[in-house]
């Protein structure tokens, strides 16, 4: 046991870093239990991961038109993400530069100008002070509009998928996301995509690490969290979830991918579309895919799961967030995205395919929150701490990678940590740079 | 409100009673029996919108977009022994208020709306929560009793408070 004398409570943030070091090590599988229960470190990975690394914010075809915007959150501020009358995406900080109102209090909608509700300051779509009212009168000419744009926040696009970081050191978004391009690629720039309506949002009582931690490498889950989809017969037999291949890379981003698959995942009259968008590797992996379940480091997870519904197959895409509000919660939004030149039938049975397994009323879905909170509930307070209480993360640490087709570190099935422990390395060299 | 209305309305208020009655004590088997081989439930995603502009959810996602056989899996799915979601069950209490007959043809059909708060507790966890909003139902009649055909449940929050949906609206 290690030092029990400690308290992360009187520890200076210098302290608790240094402590991070001793502790965490995800190489040997060792991951302590206060990551997930803890305020300070909490507030560290505000400061070193989210305010640092680039974070999903939503996707292009949410604001398909000009003067569409939606509003959206980068590490606990809000955003209004705007698409001009030339049809080009850009990311503001949604405060007002008079006095700092709020500027726009919708979720989503259609317009090029945003009246501050404090005193009426208008903001076009591009960024720039239009109208103050009154303002010969009361600034005597003196106000330099120029001065007063809207922050303008560093945003990024991905084949559609949109990051923002308020880092201005941050590398280009392409050299972050690395080797996993090539995966997604596979998710969501096969075909054109778009995303269905509006993300469902909900909050589960669970750290936000536990969501990635899920979705980066754990399908060894999927045989009991989920028995119940196997007994209903929607997957083939409880142990499926082991077949395929782990992969992990650089900077903490991981995946799992299911595979292979007897039937063609996606719509078959879309096959030269997907051929024209991939290259022949990515063609050949896609056409034998059954699930693809990963996470883009820090809280981007995506999935594509294949399942029988009223005796027919189908797939659905979609992306999720778990996006943090305190050490011990988060709000889970997601997405569900679809190949724009699908058949509606293909669209509607695909959304509903979603729905029953992965919304907040989903299947699969409704058994994993069960045990996020339960796993958060048991890490919180100093107990966990004083004693040193660690998981265990060792599974596949004696194998060896094997050849694949894609990039990255692959292990030829999908029941090892190593992602996991990949995840946490990532994790940690921010945290204690 | 002549009595013939008045007793109309109190014929779905007690229809609605005895259904929150039947999912709150966890028979799901005797509240399947309520629905009628057409039904569609749903539960659109709700939207912040600008103003006064309507309507203020989502048209093409939802939380819940069940036709009769999708209701029954999920209601199978309770009982195998892997349901964690419901392992032990959420003690539930439905409040059903505020009933209104918008339309009805007797022996036929009719359009209910009505309001409803569930109280959900977890375990031994001492936090609960409650799912506020408006049910849009739609019955049709059928070997002399009233059957569910629609359910649109329209929820009061953006971000749904409360770890899943695995109980019924």
């Amino acid at each position: 046991m290690l030092k029990t004398d400690k308290s992360l409570e009187e520890m200076s943030k210098h302290q608790v870093v240094n402590y991070l070091n001793e502790t965490v090590k995800p190489e040997e599988g060792v991951i302590p239990a206060y990551l997930l229960g803890d305020q300070k470190v909490y507030d560290i990975e505000h400061e070193k991961v989210f305010l640092k690394t680039w974070v999903f914010v939503g996707h292009e075809s949410e604001v398909p038109n000009k003067g569409d915007f939606m509003t959206r959150e980068l590490a606990g501020y809000s955003l209004i993400i705007t698409r001009d009358g030339e049809g080009e995406i850009r990311a503001f900080y949604n405060m007002c530069t008079h006095r700092g109102m709020k500027l726009c209090r919708a979720d989503k909608g259609n317009k090029s100008l945003f009246t501050c509700p404090y005193h009426g300051f208008n903001f076009k779509n591009t960024g720039e002070l239009v109208g103050v009212p009154l303002q010969k009168d009361i600034y005597g000419g003196t106000l330099d509009r120029s001065e007063m744009g809207l922050h303008k926040v560093k945003l990024e696009s991905y084949k559609g998928l949109l990051f923002g970081t308020w880092n201005e050191e941050a590398e280009p978004l392409e050299d972050f996301l690395g080797d996993i391009k090539w995966y997604l690629d596979l998710l969501v720039g096969r075909a054109e995509m778009e995303v269905i309506g509006v993300p469902q949002r909900f909050i589960v009582n669970s750290n936000w690490k536990v969501g990635s931690d899920n979705f980066v490498g754990d399908s060894y889950h999927t045989m009991v969290t989920h028995g119940s989809i196997a007994k209903l017969g929607m997957v083939p037999n409880a142990t499926y979830s082991k077949r395929g291949f782990q992969i992990h890379m650089d900077n903490g981003h991981g995946l799992n991918l299911g595979t292979p698959n007897p039937d063609f995942a996606f719509p078959e009259e879309l096959k030269e579309e997907f051929k024209s968008n991939l290259s022949e590797e990515q063609y050949e992996v896609l056409s034998n895919l059954k699930n693809m379940i990963g996470n883009v480091f820090p809280n981007l997870s995506f999935l594509i799961s294949h399942t029988k519904i009223k005796d027919q197959f189908i797939s659905n895409t979609s992306i999720r967030m778990w996006r943090p509000i305190g050490h011990n919660k988060m709000e889970v939004i997601a997405w569900m995205l679809v190949e724009k030149n699908a058949s509606q039938d293909w669209k509607d049975r695909s959304r509903d395919s979603f729905i029953l397994t992965f919304s907040p009323s989903g299947i699969f879905e409704q058994d994993d929150t069960e045990v996020f909170t339960d796993i958060t509930e048991a890490a919180q307070g100093p107990m966990p701490f004083i004693k040193n209480l660690t998981y265990n993360y060792t599974m596949g640490l004696h194998r060896e990678p094997v050849d694949f087709i894609g990039p990255g570190i692959a292990y030829d099935d999908k029941f090892t940590e190593a992602s996991q422990r990949n995840f946490y390395k990532y994790w940690l060299e921010l945290m204690t740079k | 409100m002549n009595v013939e209305k008045m007793l109309i309305k109190c014929e779905f208020e007690q229809w609605l009673y005895d259904e929150a009655e039947l999912l709150d004590d966890i028979e799901f088997d005797g509240w399947f029996d309520l629905m009628h081989s057409s039904l569609r439930y749903q539960m659109p995603v709700r939207v912040n919108k600008e103003g006064v502009e309507r309507p203020d959810y989502s048209t093409d996602m939802f939380t819940f977009n069940d036709d009769i056989e999708l209701l029954r899996l999920r209601v199978d799915r309770l009982k195998t022994d892997y349901a964690w979601a419901e392992i032990p069950p959420s003690r539930t209490r439905r409040f059903v208020s505020n009933v209104s007959v918008k339309d009805y043809i007797e022996g036929e059909k009719a359009i209910v709306k009505s309001y409803l708060l569930i109280y959900r507790s977890r375990s031994t966890d001492i936090q609960h929560d409650l799912i506020s909003g408006e049910r849009n139902d739609e019955f049709i009649f059928e070997d002399g009793k009233w059957k569910l055909s629609k359910r649109v449940f329209i929820v009061d929050q953006t971000t749904i408070n409360t770890r899943n949906l695995a109980i019924f609206v």
